[in-house]
């Protein structure tokens, strides 16, 4: 039905740091069949550059599953043994919603934009 | 709208166990649903339920393969035509997931999130032990 070889685009673009904060996008629907590639490019990104904060803009990310929600609660809770923080912004409504059934929703940093996770 | 768009004719889809089906599989529920009606809110949650219950079964009914046979059906019921039910057949293990999940989940603790969205999301949602695997029944009144 689906073709496993398709080429599959980057999950994680615009990757920039200022000063120990990392920001980045992630782009796309994230489900069982890419959360394992997002969650390898973050704990990467997590282990290169050990942030005080990590910025995820999911304003491109239509749609997640639990799989995908699985590999956020890892990075929140891999940030906060090096005493660094998640901050989750641009959420779609499908995405906040799915956060709240979680009951994540209190427990993620839920800003905004990243002009608000800055600021905070 | 013409009534005829409101009770597609029942589907049913047989795709194997990767992890690639996943999408075009929700993506077929969905389509199914908006044709049957449901709002936007609803055919998302329908999506939703529907990937969760799939990645399930590759995940613990077939432990991962690949190759294992997953039968999705989509059906329009009910005499206001108002109720689309949903069956998730597999051929795997046998264990019926709901048995696994404690009565209070951590938010921080993996696992359970799935079924925890099929209880809120759907208005019955029971699975029917089968001889040779698991059958998922599912319900959502528009």
């Amino acid at each position: 039905m689906a073709d496993r070889n398709a080429p599959q685009p980057d999950l994680l673009t615009n990757l920039r740091t200022e000063g120990d904060v990392v920001l980045a996008t992630v782009r796309g629907e994230i489900d069982l069949h890419n959360s394992p590639r997002m969650r390898t490019t973050l704990l990467d990104v997590v282990a290169r550059t050990s942030p005080k904060k990590l910025v995820l803009n999911l304003g491109l990310v239509p749609y997640m599953d639990s799989s995908a929600i699985a590999v956020l609660v890892e990075m929140l809770q891999k940030l906060r043994k090096i005493g660094g923080k998640l901050y989750l912004t641009d959420l779609q409504p499908r995405v906040k919603g799915l956060l709240e059934i979680a009951r994540l929703d209190s427990i993620f940093v839920i800003a905004k934009d990243e002009a608000d996770a800055l600021a905070r | 709208m013409p009534k005829t768009l409101l009770k597609p004719d029942p589907i049913r889809l047989r795709i194997e166990s990767d992890t690639a089906n996943l999408k075009p599989a929700r993506q077929t529920i969905e389509d199914y649903a908006l044709n049957a009606g449901y709002s936007r809110e609803d055919v998302d949650e329908l999506g939703l339920v529907v990937n969760e219950a799939i990645a399930n079964v590759i995940r613990h009914a077939y432990a991962g393969a690949t190759d294992r046979p997953i039968e999705v059906t989509a059906s329009i019921e009910g005499d206001q035509s108002d109720e689309l039910h949903v069956g998730i057949r597999d051929w795997g293990s046998g264990v019926d997931p709901s048995c696994l999940i404690p009565k209070e989940k951590d938010p921080l603790v993996p696992g359970g999130l799935g079924l925890i969205c099929m209880e809120k999301m759907m208005d019955e949602c029971h699975f029917v032990s089968q001889p040779d695997g698991m059958l998922l029944k599912m319900m959502k009144r528009k």
